[in-house]
């Protein structure tokens, strides 16, 4: 990866990477912080599709799908590295598993976005909030940013409720419910998961759809 | 025209209510926000809505008198 020749760029909290609509000719890499990927309907609310954190290529589809569907945006001030689509298609073309591996990539995005579709339409605010917390903590431990069972989720319960379908009411009171049932910690940014095999029962959550422990074969 | 009856709503901590009707058909559930949610706290929220009134993401009021304008306008519609 050091030879290749990435543009890194600071950006701050709330800022968009690539807008629907854009024709983006380089992909990015998270290299700090925290992003989404979302849309803005034509009633003005925001649906946000998923998160992403260091190590994820949150616009790999645009390597073939010349038209953004949808927005990419930090949601805290974040280090991106952007990467050439010439430069993507020629790894590919040379290196066969990272073909394979940016492959599987998208069909893992795929899985999660089933899997927050089920979330949205057949789970209850207390399932949801369960399942994305349990769904990050696992993807940052997947990649060494969890310390302590503890992990960086630096979005607000406004965010969170454009993520789940749920107002802000709502994912208040069940924050609230969560922490005062001792499973999470939530101080400043920072989740802290205080009773694992709770929470995921609570989220009616199976790890499977992340396929984390195949990454080592890839 | 709507009528409010006051009702105790069993969604935790944001439990003082009132049933919205119009005529003799409940239109909405409104909730006053308890102090956990900080800075809306005293705010009125859409707890439920039927029929027409149905939205995607239920809103907060400033004020109980907001919120009786904005059903009203829904009805209207």
């Amino acid at each position: 990866m050091a030879d290749l020749p990435l543009r890194f760029e600071e950006r701050p909290d709330n800022y968009d990477i690539v807008r629907e609509g854009d024709r983006p000719n380089e992909c990015c890499l998270i290299v700090e912080g925290f992003v989404c990927r979302y849309k803005i309907l034509g009633n003005g609310q925001r649906q946000i599709f998923s998160f992403h954190i260091p190590g994820d290529l949150p616009d790999l589809q645009s390597l073939h799908l010349d038209v953004m569907d949808h927005s990419l945006a930090t949601l805290s001030p974040s280090t991106v590295a952007f990467i050439p689509h010439s430069v993507m298609h020629d790894l590919m073309g040379r290196y066969p598993t990272i073909q394979t591996a940016f492959w599987r990539d998208t069909l893992v995005d795929a899985a999660v976005f089933r899997e927050w579709l089920a979330g949205v339409g057949r789970r209850t605010a207390h399932q949801r909030i369960a399942h994305v917390i349990c769904e990050v903590f696992l993807r940052a431990q997947a990649v060494g940013l969890v310390e302590e069972d503890g992990f960086a989720m630096p979005v607000t319960q406004a965010e969170l409720g454009d993520s789940l379908g749920l107002s802000t009411v709502h994912v208040n009171r069940v924050l609230q419910d969560l922490r005062n049932q001792a499973m999470i910690q939530w101080r400043k940014q920072v989740i802290r998961v205080l009773d694992w095999r709770r929470l995921q029962s609570a989220g009616d959550f199976s790890p499977d759809y992340l396929h984390l422990k195949s990454m080592d074969t890839v | 025209m709507l009528e409010l009856r006051p009702v105790r709503v069993a969604t935790g901590e944001d439990s003082e209510g009132f049933l919205v009707f119009e005529g003799d058909a409940l239109v909405a559930v409104v909730v006053r926000l308890s102090d956990q949610h900080e800075e809306r706290a005293g705010a009125w929220y859409l707890e439920a809505a039927f029929g027409r009134l149905a939205v995607a993401l239920n809103p907060v009021f400033d004020t109980l008198d907001e919120a009786e304008t904005w059903i009203a306008g829904r009805l209207r519609y």
